[in-house]
């Protein structure tokens, strides 16, 4: 192998590229960190979704979100378990309720009603089976762990739902909002407390289930015909999931905010980067003219600085990376929506690493001082 | 025909522009530098030694005139070509040493090797004995920080010269040094002509390097005038006209 000049330098000299190295470190952290939070929080809106077992949806034509679903009429079970492919279909309702504590004052909760089988699949990640069970009585709800403090409730605890009493008899689990609070309910104790879903047989979803999971993508294709297509629409749950996130993203302008946070960061952190790389070529314009001088092509001499680019950029991918674990760990422990999926990190990565490397283009100018005549002088 | 290996320059002109002012730094340069010798190029400050050094050694083009090195016309090769002319023939020295305080003095001489693409051990084991050779043998794990001005400039020579080159150009390459250490490098410098063959130009006004040159070569506002042989300096073979 050959003398490693690059690293060798980065390592004696890591004083002088740590501002670097730190810039694109918090450069990663910030990106990551605000884009977990952001996808965290609007993915709140799909937890519906991603908290249940379905492999299909089936709901209102053209919805956005999951979270603005409409009613669709019940026959659509029945067109449904035609297929064979098929293995059983089960409604999932939404509403929306006033709660009112022992405290007083009203909260904006979501009702979601579900059907409360052992096997059921709505909300089946976020709930214990004997979670379900005690929601057969009239009148139970479950509400999240983590918003036992802001309904001001405990379990055992008594409220009022658009002025009917309802009793909390257990916790869910990873089912915090961001916007307000999710009340989950058997379908009959939602119709009870939403009059708007009392009236009709509608329901919001049907949750299926299919044979074979793999079979998600053909079934959906089925129902996807233009005759069907006016009274439902069929979704894998990763799509509806996925055009949950997208619409708040784009829709609360929250994205937006997220794209001009991230410009900000990978200018400073280009700048700073620059600078420092720019430093450290000039403090060793001497060595890089003598190289020159010796015959050592300016390509060589720039893969230098391109290199010690690299490291500064994987160094400071690592800090920053380690730090967004740690934002992830506080999250978690927080019950804050934290969503550090590998799609951010990587992201990030790509973008910082960009940054390292643009940093090193740009102090490649200084290395055009490396005149080995300059030497002479 | 035997192949020409010494380094000749003819009618060499070079001026530079510094804020609208130019000044004439070579005005007709001819000379031709031998192998095996240690020739010595001396004179008042600006006179224009260094660019004559820098001329010969193919890192900047004359005005006018011709520099022919190991029989190969310096001045009509492209940036590209010099640079591979100089990475096989030339060794530089410089005053200030120049060395990378990163690396020890090992592979300071070894990543002129790695430059000249030889493999990595061979490369190691020639920067190791090119060290023992300039007498830094046991001291060759040490970086320039932990080295003297003088050890500084016996690893420059050992990097100069790991790859054999035919010709050595040394700038001012005792001016920085005491005197014990100012007579290792100037010995140096003349073993290296003397047993290898090799060109070895310097341009210094250090006494104690013009009196071990083999030929001493003066200038004054951009000329030659005088160049004389031998350690006594009595066969002067030209003065200015």
């Amino acid at each position: 192998m050959a003398v490693a000049l690059a690293r060798k330098t980065l390592v004696h000299e890591w004083r002088r590229f740590l501002p670097a190295v730190m810039s694109v470190g918090f450069s990663g952290v910030l990106i990551i960190v605000q884009g977990a939070l952001l996808l965290g929080i609007v993915g709140t809106n799909a937890l519906p979704v991603t908290q249940s077992r379905a492999d299909l949806w089936v709901g209102f034509p053209g919805t956005q979100s999951a979270d603005l679903g409409r009613s669709i009429d019940a026959g659509a079970a029945a067109e449904l378990l035609v297929d064979p492919r098929i293995l059983r279909v089960e409604p999932l309702l939404l509403g929306s309720g006033d709660w009112r504590g022992p405290r007083g004052g009203g909260v904006s909760v979501t009702l979601i009603g579900i059907d409360t089988r052992p096997d059921g699949l709505g909300l089946a990640e976020a709930m214990p089976r004997s979670g379900r069970a005690l929601l057969t009585e009239p009148a139970t709800v479950l509400v999240d762990a983590a918003d036992l403090d802001k309904l001001g409730t405990a379990i055992g605890g008594a409220a009022e739902i658009n002025g009917q009493r309802v009793r909390v008899v257990g916790t869910t689990d990873g089912m915090r909002a961001m916007g307000g609070v999710n009340v989950v309910a058997s379908l009959a104790t939602v119709r009870a407390l939403d009059r708007s879903l009392a009236a009709a047989g509608d329901v919001t979803y049907y949750l299926a289930a299919l044979r074979s999971p793999g079979a998600a993508r053909a079934v959906k294709a089925r129902f996807s015909q233009s005759e069907t297509r006016k009274r439902f629409e069929v979704w894998t749950a990763e799509d509806l999931a996925g055009r949950s996130v997208r619409y708040w993203l784009l829709e609360s302008g929250a994205g937006v905010g997220f794209i001009f946070a991230t410009i900000v960061a990978l200018l400073v952190g280009t700048l700073i980067t620059s600078q420092t790389l720019t430093a450290a070529v000039a403090a060793s314009t001497p060595q890089y003219a003598t190289l020159r001088a010796i015959g050592v092509p300016f390509p060589k001499l720039r893969r230098i600085v391109v290199e010690q680019a690299a490291w500064v950029g994987a160094v400071g991918l690592a800090l920053g990376l380690a730090g967004s674990l740690l934002a992830a760990a506080l999250a978690y422990l927080n019950g804050i929506p934290f969503a550090l999926g590998p799609g951010i990190m990587a992201l990030s990565g790509g973008l910082v690493l960009s940054v390292a490397l643009l940093a090193g283009v740009l102090a490649l100018r200084r290395l055009r001082h490396a005149d080995p005549a300059a030497l002479l002088r | 025909m035997t192949a020409d290996v010494s380094l000749r320059a003819w009618g060499l002109e070079k001026s530079y522009v510094v804020q609208s002012i130019r000044t004439q730094a070579l005005s007709g340069v001819s000379l031709a530098l031998h192998p095996g010798e240690l020739s010595l190029i001396s004179g008042p400050s600006g006179c224009g030694k260094s660019t004559l050094l820098s001329l010969l050694s193919g890192l900047s083009r004359p005005d006018r005139g011709e520099v022919r090195a190991l029989g190969t016309d310096l001045c009509a090769l492209d940036d590209a070509a010099r640079d591979a002319f100089r990475l096989v023939h030339c060794g530089f020295v410089f005053q200030g040493f120049n060395l990378f305080p990163a690396l020890d003095a090992l592979e300071q001489v070894q990543l002129v090797l790695d430059y000249c693409g030889i493999p990595h051990d061979v490369g190691r084991r020639a920067a190791a004995r090119v060290l023992d050779m300039v007498g830094l043998g046991p001291r060759q794990h040490l970086r320039p920080a932990e080295l003297s001005g003088g050890e500084k400039q016996r690893v420059a020579i050992a990097r100069a010269i790991v790859k054999r080159p035919r010709l050595l150009f040394a700038d001012e390459p005792t001016s920085a040094l005491d005197s014990v250490n100012g007579a290792i490098v100037t010995d140096l410098l003349r073993e290296i002509a003397h047993r290898s063959g090799t060109i070895v130009v310097c341009v210094s006004h250090d006494p104690r390097l013009i009196a071990r040159a083999d030929r001493v070569i003066e200038m004054e506002d951009g000329r030659l005038c005088r160049d004389s042989r031998g350690a006594s300096r009595s066969g002067a073979t030209e003065t200015c006209p």
